[in-house]
């Protein structure tokens, strides 16, 4: 506890820092900024915004992405509560009641309440990461190449899982996704591998390429074709930001269980803030007395999944932090992010660079407040964007991603690679294949070939190996149960109605 | 598998009908990505002794996709499923021309007979703003040519300015 309290505190006089403080905040603002742009989604706000970090110290550049982060997320759920467009997957639940408050002129309380509960959220959250830090890194080192490997597998399935539609396809994106996280140098030979003697791709495709592609120019796309039917704006004054009594006495329950259930989401592997608004949305519905009043604008139904995809977010960084494995997609950008500063993320981090660890701990709190503090007085502001029309909005965001994945390593392949996988995730989605999976698969591609060659050629070849550890078969146990049981046609259709229920 | 609607399983004598398009072709297409991963890793050595050669796991993930490529295309043969839909043409092209314009004409290229200078950041943003609002069937063009300018502003404001980046401005130096 005192080595907790120590650790905080190391952590706070990192964040507190003048420079951290200002990253911290410019990371927030931006994010919001550019996450309360329609159609732009959190990774691809965190894709568009790397460039800009990469010239900072190692600690100011990752709390800026952290507040990036949290920002993106925050803007996407004032975009669906004032537009009942979500600028995020994880917020599209807040548009069921939040829209509706707004058009009752509730707009003000629903922000707040948002902001109010990602900002409770976001406290247990910090704690909790400060707090599983430790053991779990401790947890880290007993494990093995085989054990990697398992978590890996583990992490994946979720992602299939809880991916929308048919667990088969997502199956398939996971594995398109390591086929192509293989082409570029083997790492072990250096022999090119799946290159067609292409020099640029000699040093495999890049993270930042696939995810602008897949997630920004592939969205384009497919935004444009639809009509040009209006998005309706509450034009109506936001008035009276703050939530009565009752308001807050209505919430209060839901953004303790949100939060509850959304960070005990966000830890598991595979896109778990999504899944933890989604969850607590479903789970509010049920528990509630009048459950008729969901989606007509109950207060719970906002409070409820903004608590809980701020939580998971923010416990997301655990598996990144104290096992390396990025749980989800901006996780692995933050990999990436890293990785450019020389940081190796796992177990290390936390003990080589216990000013960068508990610094950025200390600094997603920080962050927090800051986007209460800017969020609320700037919605204003939020809102005069909104009023952009798309057909100024999308050029604006083509250019700004090609100079941003241009700038990051001089390279004009690299938007060309862009532009290539801007089509794929178009026709994927025409396919109706998720891109998601595959882009975790695509970072975690690399790490788990590295640990199952490792793990084979310690085994002498040996697959068993895999199922003889107590941790690895534990893990993969967990995996194969999880994906039979999402086989089975009865969960399926659970599952679809978890989704569906969002879609009406 | 897909969630279109599965209401009425036709009866009757095996036919050769694609009754869900989306599974059916894009099954399909995953075998020909497997397919051509495997081509593409032919030349890199497999398994040696108990180590996994570089080829190993390129070889291993394949033929996995391959195979569930190749389930996924069935069930679209067997199971009722979802139409493709119409894929726009004019949004992509623009976009894309735009993406690959900016590429070009950023450090210069030359293809065969096409000679593109390095034109630097201002022309090529410009340029890539106007291409792509051009896929757009709202485009106005006064508006567009100033929003452009505005935007181009801003990014050399913020890349070559704030963040201090190495970029060639104009085609000069």
């Amino acid at each position: 506890m005192t080595d907790l309290l120590a650790n905080l505190a190391l952590g706070f006089s990192v964040a507190a820092n003048p420079y951290n403080l200002m990253f911290c905040l410019l990371g927030a603002f931006v994010g919001t900024l550019v996450g309360v742009l329609p159609g732009v989604g959190t990774v691809a706000t965190v894709a568009m915004l790397l460039p800009i970090t990469f010239g900072l110290p190692p600690v100011g550049a990752l709390i800026m992405l952290a507040g990036i982060y949290y920002g993106a997320q925050y803007g996407g759920s004032t975009t669906s509560i004032l537009v009942n467009i979500p600028g995020e997957a994880t917020s599209v639940v807040t548009c069921l009641d939040g829209h509706q408050m707004a058009k009752q002129g509730r707009a003000g309380p629903a922000l707040s309440i948002a902001a109010l509960g990602s900002f409770f959220a976001g406290c247990v959250a910090t704690v909790l990461v400060a707090a599983l830090g430790a053991p779990l890194t401790s947890v880290a080192l007993m494990f093995g190449p085989a054990e990697y490997f398992s978590l890996m597998v583990l992490g994946m399935i979720f992602a299939v899982v809880l991916a929308k539609g048919s667990v088969l396809k997502a199956v398939a994106m996971i594995l398109l996704g390591l086929l192509l996280s293989m082409v570029g140098s083997d790492l072990e030979t250096g022999a090119g591998r799946m290159t067609f003697d292409i020099p640029e791709l000699s040093d495999g495709i890049g993270f930042a390429n696939v995810a602008m592609g897949l997630f920004g120019f592939a969205e384009i796309i497919r935004n444009l074709e639809m009509s040009k039917e209006g998005r309706e704006i509450v034009n109506a004054k936001i008035t009276g930001l703050m939530p009565t009594r009752q308001d807050l006495i209505d919430s209060s329950g839901a953004i303790a269980r949100g939060t509850v259930l959304g960070s005990i989401l966000g830890i598991l592997p595979g896109g778990g803030a999504v899944v933890a608004s989604f969850a607590a949305y479903t789970f509010e519905k049920r528990m509630s007395k009048h459950p008729e009043r969901f989606g007509r604008g109950a207060i719970q139904g906002v409070a409820a999944p903004e608590s809980a995809n701020n939580a998971a977010a923010q416990t997301a960084f655990i598996p990144l932090l104290t096992l390396g494995i990025p749980p989800n997609a901006v996780m692995a950008l933050m990999v990436g992010a890293m990785t450019i500063h020389g940081i190796v993320p796992g177990p290390q981090v936390m003990i080589k660079q216990p000013e960068l660890f508990w610094g950025m701990i200390a600094s997603m709190w920080l962050g927090n407040l800051m986007l209460v503090v800017i969020n609320l007085p700037l919605v204003g502001i939020w809102v005069s964007l909104l009023r952009v029309p798309y057909r100024l909005l999308f050029p604006s965001i083509i250019v700004f991603c090609c100079i941003g994945i241009y700038s990051i390593n001089n390279a004009p392949a690299d938007v060309l690679i862009a532009a290539m996988f801007g089509l794929v995730g178009y026709w994927l989605v025409k396919h109706d294949f998720e891109p998601a999976p595959l882009v975790l698969a695509f970072v975690l591609g690399p790490l788990m070939e590295e640990n199952l060659r490792r793990a084979m050629l310690i085994a002498r070849g040996d697959p068993t190996v895999f199922a003889t550890r107590p941790i690895s078969a534990g893990l993969l146990f967990v995996a194969i149960t999880l994906l039979v049981l999402a086989m089975l046609p009865m969960l399926k259709k659970k599952r679809d109605e978890v989704f569906v229920e969002s879609e009406n | 598998m897909s969630d279109g609607t599965n209401t009425s399983p036709k009866r009757g004598g095996f036919q050769f009908k694609v009754r869900g398009p989306q599974d059916f072709y894009g099954g399909l297409a995953l075998i020909v990505v497997a397919i051509l991963a495997v081509i593409a890793s032919s030349n890199l050595p497999g398994q040696q002794g108990f180590a996994f050669g570089p080829g190993t796991a390129p070889r291993i993930f394949a033929g996995m996709l391959a195979f569930v490529g190749a389930v996924v295309a069935l069930t679209g043969l067997l199971v009722d499923g979802p139409k493709i839909e119409r894929f726009a043409i004019k949004g992509p092209t623009y976009v894309v021309a735009a993406i690959l314009l900016f590429a070009a004409m950023i450090r210069g290229i030359s293809l065969g007979p096409i000679h593109i200078p390095a034109l630097g950041l201002i022309i090529s943003t410009y340029t890539a703003f106007i291409v792509s609002i051009m896929g757009s069937t709202e485009m106005r063009w006064v508006e567009s040519l100033i929003a452009a300018a505005c935007m181009t502003l801003f990014c050399v404001i913020l890349f070559v300015y704030l963040l201090g980046l190495p970029f060639q401005l104009w085609p000069w130096y």
